[in-house]
């Protein structure tokens, strides 16, 4: 007598693998299609369509065509164009300086609000509120402050006895841009401060406790221990503020409109006035080319280094 | 999906509410103006409101905003569906001329041969209209500019007449400065303010002829008596200006000049009524043509133009025949400039101030435009870069002509 | 832990502080070093402050007190009426309501639409959702000045110039991205047992998007919502190249409008400054912890 074999029952029928991520992406799509259609259409196409402008010339006109030229736009913003270092040099200033001192004095602020204390919320929102402001009524606070006749600054060093040090703030190609930053440190501190401080909650108490108890003091805990476990704030605070120091623009539009003799232009105003106040669609297109440029790599690395972290 | 229902039919509202095609609504003119004060501002209601009184169910609404914005506004909206149906401007070239090459302003020779305005102004009035073919604008003003200056701050510097020649100027200057006044008062932060002593510089040092060479582009700017102008200007920028010029904007330093603290100010036809409504007693001020040695005056027209977009030409020429009319040109004479461009409109009495223009303008063989209105506008803000690098040093004035010129030539 | 972790869990931040422990008993000397800096924090925030106080102080006076007497002296006469002047000379009202209504509109929607966007890439897994996550969000991180111009001629040719539909397409454009990737995070971290059972019982995936997932996401979603309300309201650059009329203006263009007409009426010049900032400042003082919270969207919006 023959044993019947039956073959062991076959496990459940799985979908391969593939179909279900195609058939996931088709459930995706009506939740994932209106944004995306908007970003690509209303900012990625925009900047796209810089990149083009930049090798055409064309006024923006409706009665203008377009002229291919090539990269003499580019030619002439590299060799030709007195402004666009400047507004290169600034912009890179800008980013140095950004990183430098709102972030270094947002970080101290925040180890110094870390404490119970009276008043810290107040003195938290003393500090932040600027940030809440629009740029550009920052600018003109700032701008009346920087005034050289009525303005508080000039005065307030004359009633201090230090009218020697009264300076045409916003007039004087060699420190406008440095007035302005302070401005933007006004309004930027806040916002590092906030996250630090964020950062620093993170900080686990027990670590703190056990060095304390090892008899380390103040400084050597900052080292051991807070500065370990601030890393990843940091990393998100730097870009964070390269980003945005890349973006300033509203406060120099405010303040300067990008004078004296073009001294306080950066690359984002420069293009924005090159296409619209000038006409000049292909130049404007070059330099927001370079920015663009510019940006994508300082952000790509990170964007790669934190989605890749995010898997672990 | 929920949320793309809920989206669609919000998106479909706001369009439905919030567009704004050409022009204004119904039986609306807007019109785009600088902003108005005193005596001119109540001219300008004075002429809107008689007009919407003589035309029934027409409204006239007028957007101001500062010079730059205008300019700014102006040029986006060239083009698009988005501007006024009127819009004021300055004539020359290098304004003008380009939102009529951009294609805003509307050829009007039909309105022109329908309402006779070609008989109604004077021939150099319209030389800027027809120089771009057809007639593009209505004149509204030819502003002339001269230097005004406080007489009583003259006397106590002991200058006992007006210049007439250029080193007889700047001795004045010299002689304002000793007496511990600042001698005229700019402001930098609006670059065509400081311009127009520039301007003023290169026609004196380069005479007529070359001066619309130059702005032609037709010779070049790396010659002497460019770099004499500009050696001239630091000169000036050093020792005779407001301090921190550089950093206030051009009301600010004609408060100077209004208090007493500025002994000059290089402004137009239309500083007359602004001195009054400041507080200034009239009879304290004089006034000089900038000593250039030339015939001609310092001065441009000002216009109104109609928005090729618009879609109603005929209300908006309506409404500039009437207020170059005759008639209403009698009642706001002066508020604007001393003389009409209507050449049947007497010049303005009133104000001892407007007597003092006849005689210029009757002087004068033509008009040098400010260079603003002359150069094209990339070359006016490398004109304005290199005339403020100038200023504040970063640049020496021998090579300021030489490196406009540069300019020039890899743009052309 | 990744910045990531900050920024899923909002809430872990902005609520008690964790002190440094107090010195331990065998010290009872003063914290002379916490006195040092509770002084030395005051002063600078008193300097800080100081811009507040010197703009209120001039907008309440007339021309001849700023023009005579130093900013930071009482005023011989309280000018409120600078107030009034200002409101009528800056249209505070129009552009007001013009930007009310375009916050009001786009805010709700787009994090709508970042929620769907984000759960799709969070939940829904597929092949290319870590690559589509990565596209948005770097085009975010790009300044709009770069796109600018082709903005204008777009809108242009769309016939959307001047028009509220015209500003709230790029606004959601710019906004969404980040959106999507912080409620990225917060969807990431859901139980998947959570969704499973919820599969189990029969749950279309709407039904678990609208029904599990949103009201989890709830605080980020009202930390956003505030921080995106206030963004919109300040935002600039996109205001001043799309808008032309200054009937269509939102505030910001009005601030510097009169900014630049009105620079020597300081007094009202002043008192609009301050008004254009104060619905801000409500918004702030009302909702403060959702601002620590989400500090990192208010940030990138710039």
């Amino acid at each position: 007598m023959t044993a019947v074999h039956h073959p062991p029952a076959p496990p459940a029928p799985q979908a391969p693998p593939r179909r279900r991520s195609d058939r996931r992406f088709v459930q995706a799509l009506p939740y994932l299609l209106p944004a995306v259609v908007l970003y690509l259409g209303f900012l990625v196409y925009p900047m796209l369509d810089a990149v083009r402008l930049s090798f055409f010339e064309w006024t923006g006109f409706r009665n203008d065509e377009p002229v291919f030229v090539g990269l003499d736009n580019y030619v002439r913003t590299f060799t030709n164009d007195p402004v666009f270092y400047r507004a290169l040099t600034n912009s890179v200033i800008w980013v140095v300086l950004s990183l430098l001192i709102p972030m270094l004095m947002g970080l101290l602020l925040a180890l110094a609000l870390n404490r119970r204390m009276v008043g810290r919320n107040l003195f938290r929102s003393v500090f932040y509120i600027p940030a809440v402001f629009a740029s550009i009524t920052v600018a003109a606070m700032w701008r009346w402050i920087y005034n050289p006749n009525v303005g508080s600054l000039n005065q307030l060093l004359e009633a201090v006895g230090l009218a020697s040090l009264q300076q045409e703030w916003l007039g004087d190609p060699q420190i406008a841009l440095y007035s302005v930053f302070v401005a933007s440190v006004w309004q930027g501190v806040g916002f590092s401060l906030v996250l630090f401080l964020a950062g620093l909650q993170q900080v686990p108490a027990e670590l703190v406790d056990a060095a304390r108890v090892d008899g380390a003091n103040r400084w050597q805990v900052f080292k051991a221990v807070t500065v370990p476990a601030l890393r990843p704030t940091t990393a998100v605070v730097t870009i964070l503020t390269i980003i945005n120091s890349l973006k300033v623009y509203d406060l120099i539009v405010g303040m300067t409109g990008g004078g004296p003799a073009q001294s306080t232009q950066v690359l984002a105003l420069w293009s924005y006035q090159q296409s619209i106040t000038n006409h000049d669609f292909g130049q404007g297109g070059a330099v927001a080319t370079v920015l663009l440029a510019v940006s994508l790599c300082l952000v790509v690395p990170y964007l790669v280094r934190t989605l890749k972290a995010e898997e672990h | 999906m929920l949320a793309a229902v809920a989206a669609a039919g919000m998106i479909g509202t706001l369009a439905a509410c919030g567009g704004s095609a050409g022009g204004g609504g119904d039986d609306e003119l807007t019109v785009w103006m600088l902003t108005l004060e005193g005596a001119q501002k109540e001219a300008m209601d004075t002429l809107v409101s008689d007009f919407e009184a003589a035309n029934e169910g027409v409204t006239v609404t007028i957007e101001e905003r500062s010079t730059d914005a205008h300019k700014d506004a102006l040029r986006q909206v060239a083009g698009t569906d988005a501007g006024p149906d009127i819009y004021w401007y300055w004539e020359g070239p290098g304004l003008g001329g380009e939102l009529v090459e951009a294609g805003l302003s509307k050829d009007l020779t039909a309105e022109y041969e329908q309402y006779g305005w070609a008989d109604r102004f004077g021939e150099a009035t319209l030389s800027n209209i027809t120089r771009y073919g057809g007639y593009h604008g209505v004149p509204f003003t030819q502003q002339a500019e001269a230097i005004y200056y406080n007489k009583e701050l003259f006397a106590q510097a002991g200058i006992t007449a007006e210049p007439t020649t250029y080193e007889e100027f700047e001795a004045a200057a010299a002689k304002l400065a000793a007496a511990g006044t600042t001698p005229i008062t700019f402001g930098g932060t609006v670059n065509w303010h400081v311009m127009r002593l520039l301007d003023s510089l290169i026609e004196t040092n380069c005479g007529s002829d070359t001066f619309d060479q130059l702005v032609t582009a037709e010779t070049s700017w790396d010659t002497p008596c460019v770099d004499e102008s500009f050696t001239q200007l630091k000169t000036w920028g050093d020792e005779y200006f407001n301090d921190g010029f550089q950093g206030v904007a051009d009301a600010e330093a004609q408060q100077l000049f209004y208090t007493g603290d500025a002994a000059m100010a290089y402004e137009g036809t239309w500083f007359d009524s602004l001195v009054v409504d400041n507080g200034m007693d009239p009879a304290n001020i004089g006034v000089f043509k900038f000593p250039t040695g030339t015939e001609r005056l310092y001065g441009f027209g000002e216009g109104f133009y109609i928005n090729a977009a618009s879609e109603k030409p005929e209300e908006a020429a309506e409404f500039l025949d009437f207020i170059t009319s005759t008639e209403e040109q009698n009642k706001v004479v002066g508020a604007f400039s001393p003389i009409s461009v209507n050449t049947e409109v007497p010049t303005a009495t009133g104000h001892p101030l407007h007597e003092l223009w006849p005689p210029l303008y009757d002087a004068a063989s033509g008009f040098y435009l400010n260079n603003d209105q002359n150069l094209t506008l990339d070359q006016t803000t490398e004109y304005w870069r290199v005339m403020n690098s100038v200023l504040t040093g970063g640049l020496a004035p021998g090579d300021a002509g030489a490196e406009f010129q540069a300019f020039i030539d890899s743009n052309a | 832990m990744s910045g990531a972790t900050i920024l899923a869990n909002p809430s872990a931040s902005g609520g008690q502080v964790a002190a440094v422990p107090a010195p331990p008993p065998n010290r009872p000397r003063r914290d002379y070093v916490g006195i040092g800096l509770w002084i030395s924090l005051a002063v600078s925030a008193l300097i800080w402050a100081l811009p507040f106080v010197f703009m209120f102080l001039t907008s309440v006076k007339t021309n001849a007190d700023v023009n005579t007497a130093p900013t930071w002296h009482l005023p011989s006469v309280w000018q409120w009426v600078n107030y009034a002047d200002a409101v009528e000379t800056g249209d505070l009202w129009v552009t007001g309501a013009n930007s009310l209504v375009v916050a009001v509109i786009k805010v709700p929607i787009g994090l709508l639409l970042a929620a769907a966007a984000a759960y799709a890439l969070a939940r829904l897994r597929f092949r290319f959702s870590k690559l589509v996550l990565a596209v948005l969000v770097a085009g975010s991180m790009v300044p709009i000045q770069v796109g600018l111009g082709p903005l204008f001629t777009t809108m242009l040719s769309l016939d959307l110039l001047d028009t509220k539909l015209g500003l709230i397409l790029p606004y959601l454009a710019f906004g969404v991205p980040y959106q999507i990737f912080m409620l990225y995070g917060f969807f990431r971290a859901i139980p998947d047992e959570l969704e499973e059972s919820a599969r189990l019982d029969g749950a279309s995936t709407f039904r678990i998007f609208w029904q599990i997932c949103l009201p989890l996401a709830k605080p980020a979603l009202a930390a956003l919502f505030i921080l995106d309300f206030v963004a919109t309201w300040n935002e600039y650059a996109i205001a001043a190249t799309l808008l032309q009329s200054q009937d269509n203006w939102t505030v910001p263009l009005a601030v510097l409008s009169f900014s630049g007409q009105r620079s020597t009426e300081y007094g009202p010049l002043n008192a609009f400054i301050i008004m254009s900032a104060v619905p801000v400042l409500i918004v702030y003082l009302l909702f403060q912890r959702y601002f620590v919270a989400g500090a990192f969207s208010g940030a990138v919006k710039g």
